[in-house]
């Protein structure tokens, strides 16, 4: 079929347009069907929408169904399962984070070039322990790097340090700020 | 009622034309999304619970807010007319998904609409913070000293791996989302432009056109913005952007002093023909105006137009939109009639500040 706008090229979209009350279908090659922009209209305003985007990578929530129970992630808290957030791209509530866990870390490289981990302000009211946390952890990572490279009293300094910190944890924090 | 100082075409603080390269980075704005730990987010919550979550974000704003010297107007968003609603888009004061929220929401504005506060927008929380010119630090510094007095008084839903937890999976981690309004008419002529947004997405941040994404820059206003939130910290977010805007700021220079030197017969001639149509024509159209806008402005930057002041095209920018024009002309305008205030707006404004006034029919 030839295209009913340049009479040229094959016709390779059927565009339907309500013209005058009547709905009239034109057969159009894929460059007049471009040029043709009453039929975005057509179209989804948003054509990258954060919903469609992940329904486009996990076209089945066959992830979301726990293997050893064989149900749908549900969250208890708003009762989102795991095909609506897929569906909507947004989460019900916090516990949401929890409840889908086993698949978000999938879905959050997508969305943020790999990272999978906060690194950034934390609450006040967090703040400490998660500080000390982080410390420890920054600390055994300095130390893996001294043993590598047999700075033994320097590693063994380090471990003095993280020892402290650990100790502060376990004890709980005394002044709470 | 609270919002009408809002309302008035007077400039807001960030329109003012001041700031670091102003010239090319008009404006600054940092958003925080925060949500409450005890309530289910704005998709699931009852209106029961909008209501209460309004009501707990609010009073701790209005009664607190005053520690950082701020002065907040709390002003419910269904309490306001159409038109009123789509005043405070206009001004970016508030974002177009608020005003069709099926929930009750709100947005507490300082007085010097700096900052700006949207409840039960996508998530329970959305600090805005707005700057003239290029204040990436200074943006977030005030967005994260009311966010930090906010989290003293509330509980804020936040995860030990995930960070500030939000409706939105593009969202989490720091909840940041830092964009700088670039005015880039040489790097656009040049179409320099379309080989610069590719680069820029490949380093996690993102540049779109002033009005909506894809589209074709109105008036080559382009917004560059962060677009990861996880495994960077807002410190690393915010060089990285500061970083990219600079060599941006660079490129767009050197492109304007080629075309100034290549090619300065045809480009003053554009410029002048744009002051023409801005001060004389009788129908303008929000396309023509913001392109001739934008050669006017350039044409202050090169200093052939010397007459004009910047911060009136800043307002004009905003004040040439469909709700303000309708509040302008004091009745419900249709498209045609709406070229016709907007001519009569842009001929009032530049040439009462002196511009080729004479001979000129302002009736």
């Amino acid at each position: 079929m030839i295209c009913d706008q340049c009479g040229e090229r094959s016709a390779s979209v059927i565009v339907k347009q309500q013209q005058q009350g009547q709905m009239v279908e034109r057969n159009l090659c894929h460059i007049c069907a471009a040029e043709n922009h009453s039929i975005n209209i057509a179209f989804e305003q948003d054509p990258l929408a954060i919903h469609q985007l992940l329904s486009n990578w996990f076209p089945n929530a066959q992830a979301s169904i726990n293997p050893v129970r064989k149900e749908i992630a549900t969250c208890p808290s708003c009762g989102f399962t795991f095909s609506k957030f897929l569906r909507i791209g947004k989460f019900g509530c916090a516990s949401c984070y929890d409840a889908f866990s086993p698949q978000l870390n999938e879905i959050f490289k997508r969305f943020h070039n790999g990272n999978i981990e906060h690194t950034g302000k934390i609450p006040a009211s967090y703040g400490t322990t998660l500080k000390i946390k982080k410390e420890i952890e920054e600390l055994r990572k300095q130390m893996q790097i001294s043993i590598q490279g047999e700075h033994f009293e320097e590693a063994a300094r380090l471990r003095d340090e993280v020892k402290v910190l650990s100790a502060k944890l376990e004890g709980g924090i005394q002044d709470g700020s | 009622m609270a919002v009408e100082r809002f309302l008035q075409p007077h400039a807001s603080s960030w329109m003012a034309n001041d700031g670091k390269n102003v010239d090319i980075a008009m404006s600054t704005r940092v958003r925080l999304a925060r949500n409450l730990n005890n309530f289910k987010f704005p998709y699931a919550f009852t209106e029961d619970e909008a209501l209460k979550v309004d009501k707990e974000i609010s009073s701790v704003l209005l009664d607190k807010g005053n520690e950082l010297d701020y002065t907040f107007s709390h002003i419910s968003i269904e309490e306001l007319a159409e038109l009123q609603k789509e005043i405070l888009v206009e001004k970016h004061l508030i974002s177009p998904y608020l005003i069709n929220s099926h929930h009750s929401g709100s947005v507490l504005l300082s007085d010097n609409e700096e900052l700006s506060i949207m409840v039960n927008e996508e998530d329970h929380l959305r600090i805005q913070s707005l700057q003239s010119g290029f204040q990436l630090q200074q943006a977030y510094k005030i967005a994260n000293e009311l966010d930090s007095l906010l989290e003293k008084n509330l509980s804020y839903a936040f995860h030990e791996k995930h960070g500030y937890l939000t409706s939105c999976p593009t969202n989490v981690g720091t909840g940041m989302r830092a964009s700088v309004m670039l005015h880039l008419p040489a790097l656009t002529m040049s179409h320099q432009i379309q080989r610069i947004i590719p680069a820029i997405s490949r380093l996690g941040m993102v540049v779109r056109g002033i009005y909506g994404e894809g589209s074709e820059a109105l008036g080559n206003v382009y917004q560059i913005s962060n677009q990861l939130t996880l495994g960077k910290s807002e410190y690393e977010i915010l060089q990285d952007l500061e970083n990219m805007t600079e060599q941006i700021i660079q490129q767009e220079r050197k492109a304007r002093e080629a075309i100034a030197l290549n090619s300065p017969v045809v480009l003053e001639d554009r410029i002048y023909r744009s002051l023409g149509v801005l001060t004389h024509s009788r129908l303008l159209t929000t396309e023509e105006a913001a392109t001739c806008l934008s050669d006017v402005r350039l044409g202050i930057d090169l200093k052939m137009i010397q007459d004009v002041d910047m911060s009136i095209l800043n307002e004009l920018m905003i004040f040439m939109q469909p709700a303000f024009l309708q509040q302008y002309a004091d009745k419900p305008l249709q498209p045609k009639e709406r070229d016709f205030a907007r001519a009569k707006l842009f001929r009032e404004r530049l040439n009462k500040n002196g511009i080729n006034s004479e001979g000129e029919d302002l009736a």
